[in-house]
């Protein structure tokens, strides 16, 4: 009980007192008078607990006002992040751009090591076996030479093609950076919903809409809920639901 | 064998591409959605279709229902590759005439075993 509350309980108390007394007394117009203060007592609490929710109100309403970001996430925060998606977009694509041009340049330098490789061990074995004419030892040497020397330079390419491709990877650091951010922005917006629909919607249609079962349909891309039972998680489940159906 | 590989990521293209190359198809060619790619196959002489499913413009599913219901390319083989997964949506594309179903995210091996199989079948029938 706050004080307030307490000194309007002594008021009627000697209210109360006072009506008795004039009672037992029989003064019945200062009873009636006793009686008119009584009930004045209750209007006056009644206009205090008026008073009271409206104040409630109001703080309610400038504090939502306070916390209220939500001017500040749809002019700034949200067109932000749409710019940040897109640079994820960007960011990956040029990774596996550089990632695919890198090895597109690395596999005719290793299938023509490969193709060279096959070719003089072919003839190699020639020279063990004794095949070889006298003049083709020479020649065979000469290219076995020519040979070493270019996988030399070639590995050294590929070296520089290998490393490029390690380096295009650095999107991984950049893009985690960016999408963290969004996460924190979705929360936020959440956060922000979730406060807008306390206010002035049903938090009781909130919470059996949290429950509820999303239809999806359509095409959707990758699904990432695990938990969802209307989507298969593999290529093996595939396989099996085409083979059931005669495939 | 001509191919056309229809999906709207530049990426996938790519990489579908060298890995049907390293397969020994080196005759492709790509579409970025099913309405750039439907001309393409009325017009050409494609023998064999690669194709994702979400994408802007005409999506792989409609693609697919279009070149069954075209007399001239009704028998083309159709490769599904695509990260649509749900149940529903395979059964889908298995009602339409799909041969050949890959979900992403997907190895060079799967992609081999799929076309060898859907040769196979080919050739057996």
């Amino acid at each position: 009980m706050d004080t307030q509350d307490k000194l309007m309980a002594d008021v009627t108390l000697d209210q109360a007192r006072h009506l008795i007394k004039c009672l037992e007394s029989g003064k019945v117009e200062e009873a009636r008078e006793a009686i008119d203060g009584l009930s004045q007592i209750r209007e006056a609490s009644l206009f205090c607990e008026v008073g009271k929710l409206t104040r409630q109100l109001h703080e309610a309403l400038s504090n939502f006002q306070l916390d209220n970001k939500l001017t500040g996430l749809a002019a700034q925060d949200i067109p932000d992040a749409q710019e940040r998606l897109n640079y994820v977009i960007e960011t990956t694509e040029n990774a596996a751009n550089k990632t695919m041009d890198s090895v597109e340049k690395c596999l005719p330098i290793s299938e023509n090591i490969k193709s060279t490789a096959d070719e003089l061990l072919n003839d190699w074995g020639k020279l063990y076996r004794r095949e070889l004419k006298p003049g083709e030892f020479r020649k065979l040497a000469g290219r076995v030479e020519t040979f070493l020397t270019s996988v030399s330079s070639d590995s050294s390419q590929l070296n520089g093609l290998l490393t490029e491709v390690m380096v295009a990877q650095d999107y991984q650091d950049l893009t985690g950076q960016v999408i963290r951010r969004v996460i924190t922005l979705v929360q936020d917006v959440e956060e922000n919903l979730v406060h807008l629909i306390k206010m002035f919607g049903s938090t009781e249609e909130y919470q059996k809409a949290q429950k509820q079962d999303v239809k999806h349909e359509g095409a959707e891309g990758p699904v990432i809920d695990k938990t969802r039972e209307d989507v298969l998680t593999s290529q093996d489940d595939v396989d099996d639901l085409l083979s059931s159906l005669g495939f | 064998m001509k191919i056309l590989i229809v999906d709207d990521f530049s990426t996938m293209r790519r990489i579908v591409k060298n890995l049907l190359r390293d397969l020994g198809f080196t005759n492709t060619q790509e579409a970025d959605d099913g309405q750039t790619a439907l001309p393409m196959l009325q017009a050409g002489d494609f023998d064999f279709l690669v194709t994702d499913w979400n994408m802007p413009g005409m999506q792989g599913i409609d693609l697919l229902k279009n070149v069954r219901s075209d007399p001239n390319l009704k028998d083309l083989p159709v490769l599904m590759v695509t990260a649509e997964a749900k149940r529903e949506q395979i059964v889908e594309a298995a009602q339409a005439g799909v041969n050949g179903y890959i979900v992403k995210p997907f190895t060079a091996g799967t992609l081999k075993e799929k076309i060898d199989k859907i040769f196979e079948r080919i050739e057996g029938s």
